[in-house]
């Protein structure tokens, strides 16, 4: 198995020194996985180029001709409701000369023409009309053949994915059993959630496997020092802040396909500081509760909060309903992309705490989240020296916890205490797999029984 | 859409407002940014009235055509959208000793100019005014913003004469080029 891998674009590395990034028994990894220029290209063309990637919500672009631009990796795409509703994701590139076709971040259009010669395209990123075609080109330009490189577009309850690789399994497949946890934010109420509107972007000198993780697999950081001022700025002032328990039941679960969560039962203590008392209320008592125990089961209904990461890069925390996708910049960078979801049949004044709250908390100026952006780009920062590439890190929390089964009898490939890394150690193990299988026959093929298991 | 009042108070050249008023408004600017470069967070709180709207919208890039559109409005995400009481939560987090993201502290200065004055009433006083914010942190993070903000200042009988009731910060940028907004504009 020593063969290098993707030779053209890194030479670096081989499988065997890739897959040995991580080792889960010993509970070790290679923080070269954040800084490496070489794994760095290989990810956008392993992972990125061949994985779902969330492209935002459906509410986001209702009516025919509505676009939103975004990317697939550092790819940017054009995302375009058509006529008869469905979705088209393409190259927001002309194949003239390289051109971006669309320069808006989003807007309403019923054509999309090329600032630098005119070539124009359709809603679906047809191309259609060539200035000068006959006088310029001779007619005999084919121009069905020039049109940007199109998307493969699914949609899983409102949220839309779009895929290069036309090898990859349907995405209901590819997302497994992470669907089960996203219906606890998309799957409440029979209508479904809506986004609100506005997409906030902002950069972080980090890699995106930092954010990735964290929403797959630590819980450790909210319950221990990370995010103690933030839980200050949403509980009353008299209140003793070390006196504030963070709740201990739950789960960290390790999934299929790099996906990873986890999730606090019962205790809705994250919610109340997090998204106040209003819809707190509303999340666990009354009808929408009772809907949601109707829809999801008991179980799920009771998760109070669950936060996920659906490899690779589109994360979430069910319950604050904050979403958001981190685009790789580079191996030291990422712009993170969020927006809101509240249920769609939440009366108003729940739908307004909701959105004032994930501004308040997970946003660029968020209570909770300007502390995460500030551990971030310090571990870069470190991660510039040599020295300290070369070291350890450690990922063995929680591995005599981790068990095949759970009480709740929630779907997943292993399980530990909500306090644990199962997840990431599943991530990283994950991420070695598909970074070293040169199609989708060898990625389904991966193995990817846990340590349980072992 | 976006304030309403304050784009029909600017809908022409405001009237020439009288020196006094103007030194007065531009003194309390100059006031409360400097407590926030000193960090005197608590006494800068202390201008902010008790029915107070902090708000932020997003900017995005839009053609010429949908230019209307580039801010969100009230029912959009934002990067601010405080009351008194979860800008209480802010200072608390700021002031404490596990607030991360500004322990080691930044270190922000304001350039605040164009300041242009209409009043409503005697009491109520509409300012626009422009803010560059210089934010250096940590060994060698330099972040520069430059925004437009919508204040409605309110006379009050304290020793800094107004509260800001209403403040809309209109930001330039549209992807946030740092890392988070720790601090105030």
């Amino acid at each position: 198995m020593n063969v290098k891998a993707n030779v053209g674009a890194t030479g670096a590395y081989s499988d065997a020194e890739i897959l040995a990034m991580i080792d889960e028994k010993n509970g070790k990894y290679d923080p070269k996985i954040y800084v490496d220029e070489a794994l760095y290209r290989l990810e956008l063309e392993r992972i990125f180029a061949r994985t779902w990637i969330c492209m935002g919500h459906e509410s986001q672009i209702p009516k025919p001709g509505d676009f939103t631009t975004a990317y697939i990796g550092e790819d940017p795409v054009v995302v375009v409701r058509q006529k008869d509703a469905s979705i088209r994701v393409f190259l927001n590139q002309c194949q003239h000369r390289g051109m971006r076709i669309c320069r808006a971040d989003s807007g309403n259009a019923k054509s999309f023409t090329c600032t630098y010669h005119g070539w124009a395209y359709n809603q679906g990123g047809d191309l259609v009309s060539v200035p000068m075609e006959k006088e310029a080109f001779g007619g005999c330009l084919n121009k069905a053949e020039w049109g940007p490189k199109q998307a493969r577009v699914e949609t899983y309850k409102g949220l839309i994915f779009a895929n290069w690789d036309a090898d990859a399994p349907p995405l209901d497949e590819y997302l497994g059993d992470v669907k089960f946890y996203m219906d606890i934010m998309l799957d409440r109420c029979e209508e479904g959630t809506e986004a609100i509107p506005g997409i906030q972007k902002w950069v972080i000198p980090c890699n995106w496997k930092f954010a990735a993780e964290q929403f797959a697999s630590d819980a450790y950081h909210a319950g221990t020092t990370s995010h103690l001022s933030g839980i200050m700025a949403g509980v009353p002032e008299d209140v003793d802040i070390t006196q504030v328990a963070p709740p201990t039941e739950g789960l960290n679960v390790h999934l299929e396909n790099g996906h990873g969560c986890g999730l606090f039962l019962r205790n809705p203590m994250f919610y109340m500081t997090i998204v106040g008392p209003k819809v707190t209320e509303y999340l666990t008592t009354g009808p929408a509760y009772e809907e949601a125990v109707r829809r999801l089961g008991q179980g799920r209904a009771d998760v109070n909060l669950c936060h996920t990461n659906v490899f690779p890069n589109l994360s979430f925390l069910a319950g604050i309903n904050t979403v958001r996708m981190w685009q790789p910049r580079g191996p030291n960078e990422i712009e993170v992309w969020t927006f809101t979801l509240v249920d769609k049949t939440a009366p108003q004044e729940i739908k307004d705490e909701w959105r004032r709250h994930t501004s308040r908390t997970f946003s660029a100026g968020g209570v909770f989240e300007q502390d995460d952006g500030e551990n971030w780009c310090d571990i870069q920062q470190v991660l510039r020296g040599h020295v300290a590439q070369n070291q350890k890190f450690n990922i063995e929390m929680g591995s005599h916890t981790v068990t095949a089964d759970n009480p709740e009898g929630f779907p997943g490939l292993s399980f530990a205490y909500t306090y644990s890394e199962e997840s990431a150690r599943g991530v990283y193990r994950y991420w070695t797999q598909i970074m070293t299988a040169p199609d989708w026959d060898a990625i389904r093929r991966i193995e990817q029984r846990p340590l349980a298991a072992e | 859409m976006l304030d309403d009042t304050f784009k029909a108070a600017f809908e022409s050249k405001p009237k020439a407002v009288s020196l006094e008023l103007q030194h007065e408004v531009e003194q309390f600017l100059y006031w409360e940014s400097k407590l926030l470069t000193d960090r005197r967070y608590k006494e800068w709180f202390g201008l902010l009235a008790e029915d107070l709207h902090y708000w932020m919208p997003i900017r995005s890039t839009k053609i010429m055509r949908e230019v209307a559109q580039e801010y969100t409005d009230e029912q959009g995400f934002a990067h601010f959208d405080d009351n008194w009481y979860t800008m209480k939560g802010r200072i608390r987090k700021i002031m404490s000793d596990v607030g991360w993201s500004e322990n080691p502290a930044s270190r922000v200065r304001y350039l605040i100019g164009n300041v242009m004055v209409v009043p409503e009433n005697e009491n109520t006083i509409n300012v626009v005014s422009a803010s560059m914010v210089y934010r250096t942190r940590q060994e060698r993070q330099l972040d520069v913003f430059a925004c437009e903000r919508r204040d409605v200042l309110r006379r009050v009988e304290t020793e800094a004469g107004f509260e800001i009731v209403r403040r809309t910060i209109l930001i330039d940028q549209s992807t946030i080029l740092s890392n988070n907004l720790s601090f105030f504009f």
